[in-house]
């Protein structure tokens, strides 16, 4: 227990440097960034008063490093800004957007996992068949093809030539039918990359695993080959994998913006890459931070169920 | 026992499930349409008419707020709105009578004079805690409204300004919003607002767009639809998907989109002339281009109908002076202006530049990159070698402004226009230098024209100033016009949309049944 409990302090306090080194970066960075919120929105409507009065509410005449304890000692007040071209708090912005995130996130990385797993599993345990080589073939052009050209070919074939599916956005609030519905083509383009992935890497893990001298024993004892395959075999092989889901649920956090995009879709890979555009600061100061936090800290818990399921890494934490 | 599936029964599941999905997307013909969904481009920002995020914000605020008058369809004058009687007294003087009893939603009652007045004085005259918003130019020689009862008042001006009709009062700086309601809801509103016209705002959600719904307290005419959805649909090819599939009714679109959607079942596509205008300009106080006679050498090495069928695939209509129809002070004997190869190298050769090594600066569209490309290629051929320096929306949008603007050659701009000449020639004025005039034009005479065009009310006579204006910006050859753009209107054949002269400026109320 106390080993856990050093492990993941020690986490803890890599999370907060991690999150304050990427805030360090974001603020250094805005400082060389060149154009105005008011002027990348409004275009010639701008007038130098009004780009001015911008720059004064986003405290960007302040020295970079000033804003940056600014902000951080807001976020200690669970304040992250104001919004300035709407006059809406950060927060309300991100929560607006946070869910559609999470629920296409998670849910692709379940499809993900859900159909890769038992791919990888089928290739490791039929190696050198035909259907492990079909499965390696299909699941390296799953990594290649990026995930927005998978997106506008489910569109065309399931929303315009079969008509089966939307092509728009999130869905009625009210229904979650609709919902579900709107979700099916977003979460398959962004899940299909990774199927591949997942596929590829259980099925190498398996493969190693499978040559331990621990599993030819159970073997030898005379186990069951399903045990030995899917208790023994998988649960080792799993430990990559979910160092590899964790990554992946950082990258689709913020990464997902094509896809939201194609489907115009609410979405935090979308709020950040419009306010980089209208160089809306305080919006992206929020979104960045949110992204970094939920990333860091999922990787706690990926590390920490690392720990729970191999105690080798647990004793390796606490030296 | 193993229970086998047969395939009969295989099939026959799978049909029923295939029925089930999409039955849940079978559109109803049958059924007249009570809700329309339209497009737009940027998510909504802020629905207030004095702080508007731009057209895609404007579009909405012009069906839930009224106007003392509305600018017709067609753009030739005005239609009485919230006011029963809209009087221009005197140049600087205009009277206004209210219609009692149009209310504004949300139990915020009763529009008066005093909304109108606190209306119009928030743009400059009296900002909400010194807050100017930047459309103040619109309200341009706005001193007061004096409120002289319940509904009635007057609009007083220090000087004329001939433009305040189309611009201001008719436009969406003219919408009238409830003062009780701003002062309450503070920044809220920008989300929620309260008007008083034919829709009011159900919702508003980031990156998804707004709901209207008839407003049931409206007295005007009324909408043909209940319900409108403004989506906001960032890629144009999204936009595409979701017309053919039904989701959408109406769209702007790009040409490259729009036009191989023409025959879709069900869709119909039209093009319209732009209000907007596009021009390649040139950094007057930048050697080489400090010479005039380099500046004409450019324009005559340049092919515009080649550069317009590259950028457009010849589907917009040339531009060759500054003021396009149907705005008033349209020079129609503009010099077109057609490739000359020798001629240029001979102006080249006489300003001592035979090697001039330049940059384009343009913004990251395509249009504009295959445009400048072209340039590139024309400018070769007289001794211009020609960088295109292509830049994203921030960075380009601050290429001209202050010192950085001094060190800019040639570049591509577009700016949205209105049905006033005096909107279109603001911008290159000797105060703009620094700011939007980004070819440094400096023209004492064109400053004093431009001057005269806002005061002057006399249509002919407006005119007449507004064509001496585009001359002086044609002698200086800083200005190689392009085109005025054009927009594609894709729209279910079922819908038939509303919109001013240029298809940027929507009436979403006045959208009707095909």
């Amino acid at each position: 227990m106390s080993e856990t409990a050093h492990y993941v302090a020690s986490r803890l306090a890599t999370t907060v440097l991690i999150v304050l080194g990427a805030m360090l970066l974001l603020f250094a960075l805005s400082a060389l960034v060149p154009g105005d919120p008011a002027t990348a929105l409004l275009g010639p409507a701008a007038t130098p008063e009004y780009a001015k009065r911008f720059i004064a509410e986003m405290g960007l005449d302040q020295p970079w490093y000033q804003r940056l304890f600014t902000f951080l000692g807001n976020i200690l007040l669970g304040n992250l800004g104001t919004d300035v071209l709407s006059g809406r708090p950060v927060t309300r912005v991100i929560a607006d957007v946070l869910p559609y995130t999470f629920i296409l996130t998670f849910t692709a990385i379940g499809l993900a996992v859900a159909i890769g797993v038992p791919l990888g599993c089928y290739a490791a345990t039929h190696r050198g068949s035909v259907l492990d080589h079909v499965f390696a073939f299909v699941s390296v052009a799953f990594i290649a093809i990026p995930a927005f050209v998978i997106a506008i070919f489910l569109l065309l074939i399931f929303a315009i030539w079969l008509n089966w599916l939307p092509v728009l956005g999130a869905g009625e609030e009210s229904s979650w039918l609709d919902q579900a519905k709107r979700l099916i083509l977003p979460t398959i383009a962004l899940s299909v990359g990774w199927i591949g992935f997942i596929a590829r890497l259980v099925r190498s893990s398996m493969l190693e695993t499978m040559g331990e001298n621990f599993i030819r024993l159970s073997r030898a004892y005379g186990l069951p080959s399903r045990l030995v395959t899917y208790k023994y075999a998988l649960k080792n092989a799993c430990i990559p994998t979910l160092a590899v889901l964790g990554m992946g649920v950082g990258r689709l956090l913020g990464g997902a913006v094509l896809i939201e995009i194609v489907f115009a879709r609410p979405g935090l890979g979308r709020l950040m890459f419009d306010a980089i555009s209208t160089r809306n600061f305080p919006v992206l100061q929020g979104a960045v931070l949110v992204v970094v936090l939920i990333f860091v800290l999922t990787n706690l818990l990926v590390d920490i169920s690392y720990a729970a399921i191999d105690p080798r890494i647990r004793r390796q934490g606490s030296r | 026992m193993a229970r086998s599936l047969s395939r009969r029964a295989f099939v026959g599941a799978s049909a029923a499930a295939l029925s089930l999905a999409s039955g849940a997307r079978a559109p109803a013909f049958a059924q007249q349409k009570t809700s329309i969904s339209v497009r737009i481009e940027r998510d909504i920002t802020a629905l207030d008419p004095a702080f508007r995020g731009g057209p895609h914000d404007a579009n909405v605020i012009r069906c839930v707020f009224q106007r003392l008058a509305a600018l017709k369809l067609d753009g030739s004058g005005l239609e009485l709105d919230a006011a029963s009687e809209l009087k221009q007294v005197s140049p600087t003087l205009i009277e206004f009578t209210l219609k009692p009893g149009q209310m504004f939603t949300d139990g915020f009652g009763e529009m008066t004079a005093e909304d109108v007045k606190f209306s119009y004085e928030r743009f400059a005259v009296a900002p909400v805690d010194g807050k100017v918003s930047p459309y103040k130019a619109d309200w341009s020689g706005l001193t007061e409204v004096e409120v002289t009862g319940t509904y009635t008042g007057r609009i007083k001006l220090s000087q004329p300004n001939a433009g305040l009709m189309a611009i201001a009062i008719g436009d969406c700086s003219g919408c009238i919003v409830s003062k009780k309601a701003l002062t309450a809801r503070g920044a809220e509103h920008n989300t929620k607002p309260v008007g008083s016209g034919a829709y009011q705002v159900v919702s508003v959600e980031k990156q998804r767009g707004a709901v209207l719904r008839r407003n049931p307290d409206y007295k005007g005419p009324q909408p043909a639809f209940d319900e409108v959805k403004v989506n906001f649909i960032q890629d144009p090819k999204t936009a595409e998907l979701a017309l053919r599939s039904g989701e959408l009714d109406f769209a702007v679109l790009p040409p490259a989109i729009a036009e191989p959607m023409r025959g879709a079942s069900g869709l119909s596509v039209e093009s319209q002339p732009g209000l907007a205008f596009i021009w390649l300009g040139i950094n007057m106080q930048k050697a080489p281009f400090t010479d005039v006679r380099v500046r004409q050498a450019v324009r005559l090495a340049l092919d515009v109908d080649q550069m317009l069928l590259a950028g457009f695939n010849g589907k917009a209509p040339r531009l060759n002076t500054l003021i396009m129809a149907p705005i008033l002070g349209q020079w129609k004997e503009a010099p077109v202006y057609k490739r000359n190869v020798a001629e240029a190298k001979r102006l080249l050769a006489e300003a001592g530049q035979t090697a001039i090594k330049t940059r384009i600066t343009v913004l990251n569209q395509p249009a504009f990159q295959t445009m400048a490309l072209v340039a590139q290629a024309l400018l070769r051929e007289v001794g211009i070698s020609a960088d295109v320096d292509v830049r994203e929306g921030g960075t380009y949008w601050d290429a001209g402004k202050g010192d950085g603007g001094k060190s800019l050659d040639m570049f591509m701009l577009r700016f949205n226009g209105k049905l006033d000449p005096s909107f279109l020639m603001q911008w290159f004025t000797a105060d703009q230098i620094g700011i939007w005039n980004w070819q440094r034009f400096d023209s004492p005479e064109y400053d004093r024209l431009a001057k005269a065009a806002i005061v002057e009310t006399d249509p002919a006579k407006r005119a007449e100033i507004v064509v001496k204006a585009q001359q002086e910006m044609d002698k200086s050859a800083a200005f190689i016009w392009l085109t005025n753009d054009v927009a594609y209107v894709v729209r279910r054949s079922t819908v038939k949309p509303a919109f001013l002269p240029g298809a940027l400026d929507w009436q979403l109320d006045q959208f009707v049944r095909a």
